[in-house]
């Protein structure tokens, strides 16, 4: 009886210390659920944003920093389509030529947005080149800044809160696809 | 209204005047002249203070590349025309344009016009779409080779594949099919970056990444299809690749961009291959016979802590002696070594010269504190990626380098296209510095010279601007010489200031001895303009320090593209001139201080300083420095680069 408790207390000691640490490559970190997000999220400007966002994602409790990045990617794709939604319906009802104007140029930002910095960033992660998935997401974010810099000779900025949502979650994203690097 | 000081005030950071004891009425003349030299005190002390706004930092944050105002950490600068000061009888307020602070600007309506002007005329760019990492250049049978990473769908990175062109001289350009196509399951996800190495018995074998369909990276080996065809059209893969998998410990995204080999003293092909432990950058060394079996050496060739992955190593030797390139595989007295990266981490490409030691394949740096990752960059602007060939026709080492977008990725969509090549550059060491390559464009470019236009000791006083009449001003060819009056020179105070071009306000920020030089892609009112410049400071303990920089923070209208001020230190020794070469084509500029000493590639966007309405002046907005330029400007004639003929 000893015997078998000295060997259950070895068997537990040991298994502490054989505990996986996350050091080496960022790169290939066990899914470590909520820890890895917040650990992530911690390296990123918009925190809490962050962590809401892949937190929100069944895909998240068990994503290596790659994962995380693409669910990333995946939303800020989702939210900018939404947004394009937004900027259409805007555009049927609006008679002002100048806020035509404006939405159209909205229009060109997140067409480039979806058609093309996202999917090359889900590219560059998947490939292993993930410099370029950087460069286009920090893209994606001056895109949304360009549309809100077109309203400004306007009397408001209509899609301003889901606009500075696809800016954030994309610098937010552009700074975990770094730590791929 | 009388101006009360007669001498042009330094402009701060913010754009505001000086402040100090406002002159709102008469005073007895001796107050009147404390107070006058008082300001230009303060006002000296100041212009040598602004330019100490932390280090220069070459780390660029990957936020600011290609970046707009909002996101860079320095606060955006009012636009301020360069004065033409007090002499032309214009003072500073009646010049000033309305203060229009980065933000405030709409994002520009990119039209047609502005955008087919961007296109450029004499650097080599496909027809359309993205392309990359130069690939695989050479000369055979005739003809320079030209292999690329391409993207066939879309002007963004993606799909890559070969593209290839060839030419009899560097500069004409002749389109070929693609080269190679990601059609295996070993480069199903990338034909990514190789190398080329041309056997004794003339043959070509091609190295090259691929990114398998699990996206591991391997290397691969590819070669004519014909090796009597000089256009080499096609390529044949080895059909037992991959002839090289990540070894045990490299992890399988962490290795690609294999180099051309060369011989060891065994009579065995030795190639390196970039890679990183953590954060430190690695060059992973092996020996093969046959290009299919290799043997990996213990150890690598070098490595740098804190740089991390090394992308598109390059490794060979220049002479210390002789003004000529020398083959890959030359060894022995009288020769040294280049360790050349692209830091995946801040996309800049540095070199460090040291020894080569044979026996255990490793390079040991000469100067340790500007190692290869920490020290001197091939280009202090857009420019990454490049990759030399020893070229056996004309015997020199030729360099090519890629140059990205800096605009936003809407307008590259927009146009069809995004990036170029740099003019491929001669690398010959410099045996003045010892610690420096220099890097001049080939001379074949001098065959594109047209008209050229002569100007010979220019005066140029603090603040003034002077135009230069050359006719069109897009496609040029700038040779330039300045002195600065060596009494001026004597009598600057001198400080601890450092100065550094990224921190500076660029050339609008005055000092005592800068900025001075050209204004490229500048419209007649001067409300777009590129400064191409050099600033000097004066140490404490007497010496000279200059620096050689490109603003581009007033070169366009438009708020979504690059705005930052690249450049660096630049070594000048005792009784050299500054000179500059500027290279000017459209959406492109390459600019050569010190015959290639230092570096700097930029891409321009102008909306108004485009077509006819482009032009060049000189400019020297020192406040204490007199400057005497003479110049020699070519126009320069098309490369029509186009698809070679029924191919």
């Amino acid at each position: 009886m000893k015997n078998i408790i000295s060997f259950a207390l070895l068997q537990i000691a040991c298994s502490f210390t054989f505990l996986p640490v996350s050091q080496n490559s960022a790169l290939e970190l066990q899914g470590n659920g909520g820890n890895l997000i917040e650990t992530t999220c911690k390296k990123t400007p918009f925190y809490n944003l962050c962590v809401s966002t892949l937190q929100s994602d069944p895909r998240g409790s068990s994503a290596d920093v790659a994962g995380l990045a693409r669910i990333g990617a995946d939303k800020v794709k989702e939210k900018a389509t939404a947004t394009l939604g937004q900027i259409t319906g805007l555009l049927t009802g609006a008679k002002d030529p100048k806020l035509k104007m404006a939405l159209r140029d909205c229009v060109d930002y997140y067409n480039a947005i979806i058609k093309y910095d996202v999917p090359v960033a889900i590219e560059a992660i998947a490939k292993g080149n993930p410099k370029f998935g950087v460069q286009s997401l920090n893209d994606a974010a001056n895109e949304a800044d360009a549309c809100e810099r077109k309203f400004q000779n306007q009397p408001k900025f209509p899609i301003s809160d889901s606009n500075k949502v696809v800016h954030d979650l994309s610098a937010v994203v552009a700074s975990i696809v770094q730590l791929l690097l | 209204m009388v101006d009360t000081n007669p001498f042009l005030p330094v402009s701060s950071s913010d754009g505001s005047y000086p402040t100090g004891p406002q002159i709102t009425h008469r005073k007895p003349i001796k107050e009147h002249l404390t107070i006058f030299f008082g300001l230009l005190a303060v006002g000296l002390f100041a212009a040598l203070l602004i330019g100490n706004n932390g280090s220069d930092n070459g780390h660029v944050h990957e936020n600011q590349h290609g970046s707009l105002a909002s996101s860079s950490s320095k606060k955006p600068e009012p636009l301020q025309p360069v004065s033409r000061g007090p002499a032309a009888g214009v003072s500073e307020k009646s010049n000033r344009l309305s203060a229009n602070v980065n933000g405030n600007l709409p994002a520009y309506p990119w039209n047609n016009s502005m955008l087919s002007w961007q296109r450029t005329s004499f650097h080599f760019q496909p027809e359309k779409n993205w392309m990359n990492d130069p690939n695989g250049p050479m000369f055979y049978k005739g003809w320079y080779h030209f292999f690329y990473q391409y993207n066939p769908n879309a002007a963004v990175w993606g799909d890559i594949v070969w593209g290839h062109a060839v030419s009899k001289d560097l500069i004409h350009w002749l389109h070929l099919p693609l080269a190679m196509v990601a059609d295996q399951w070993y480069d199903q996800n990338g034909v990514w970056t190789g190398s080329a190495t041309i056997l004794p018995n003339g043959k070509i074998v091609m190295l090259y990444t691929g990114s398998t369909v699990e996206a591991v990276q391997v290397q691969n080996l590819a070669y004519p299809a014909d090796h009597s065809d000089p256009l080499l059209v096609h390529w044949v893969k080895y059909p037992g690749n991959p002839v090289l998998v990540p070894p045990p410990g490299t992890y399988k995204k962490d290795f690609r961009d294999p180099t051309t080999a060369w011989l060891t003293s065994e009579g065995k092909w030795r190639i390196t291959i970039g890679s990183k432990i953590n954060k430190t950058g690695i060059a992973l060394i092996y020996d093969t016979k046959d290009f299919i079996n290799y043997e990996k050496l213990d150890g690598v060739l070098h490595a740098v802590p804190g740089t991390g992955m090394w992308e598109c190593v390059d490794f060979f030797p220049v002479s210390k002696t002789e003004e000529n390139g020398l083959d890959t595989s030359v060894n022995g007295p009288g020769v040294k070594h280049v360790v050349k990266v692209s830091l995946d981490d801040d996309r800049h490409d540095y070199y460090a010269i040291g020894t080569y030691h044979e026996k255990n394949g490793t390079w040991i740096p000469d100067q340790p504190e500007i190692d290869v990752g920490i020290g001197i960059r091939y280009d202090y602007g857009i420019y990454y990626a490049a990759k030399t060939f020893y070229d056996q026709n004309k015997n020199r080492r030729v360099l090519w380098g890629w140059i990205g977008e800096s605009d936003s990725e809407a307008a590259d969509m927009k146009k069809g296209w995004a990036s170029v090549q740099s003019i491929p550059r001669t690398i010959l060491f410099d045996k003045k510095t010892g610690t420096h390559l220099l890097q001049w464009p080939v001379e074949e470019i001098e065959s594109l010279r047209l008209k050229s236009n002569e100007f010979n000791q220019v005066s140029l006083l603090p603040g003034s601007v002077v135009p230069l009449d050359v006719g069109p001003a897009t496609q040029l060819d700038i040779l330039a010489e300045f002195e600065i009056d060596k009494e001026l020179l004597k009598k600057a105070t001198g400080s601890n200031i450092t100065f550094s071009c990224s921190a500076s306000g660029g050339a609008a920020e005055r000092g005592a001895l800068g900025p001075f030089g050209l204004l490229v892609l500048a419209d007649e009112s001067l409300s777009e303009q590129t400064p191409v410049y050099f600033y000097i400071t004066k140490g404490s303990d007497g010496n000279l320090k200059t620096s050689f920089c490109n603003d581009q923070s007033r070169s366009s209208a438009a708020s979504d593209v690059n705005k930052q001020i690249y450049g660096s230190f630049l070594p000048v020794l005792k009784g050299e001139n500054l000179s500059l070469r500027v290279l000017v084509d459209h959406s492109i500029i390459e600019s050569f201080a010190q015959g290639g000493r230092t570096v700097i590639t930029s891409r321009l966007y102008p909306t108004k300083a485009i077509y006819e309405a482009a032009k060049v002046f000189l400019f020297n907005n020192a406040t204490n420095a007199s400057v005497t330029a003479s110049l020699k400007i070519w126009q320069m004639n098309s490369a029509f680069i186009r698809p070679y003929p029924n191919k």
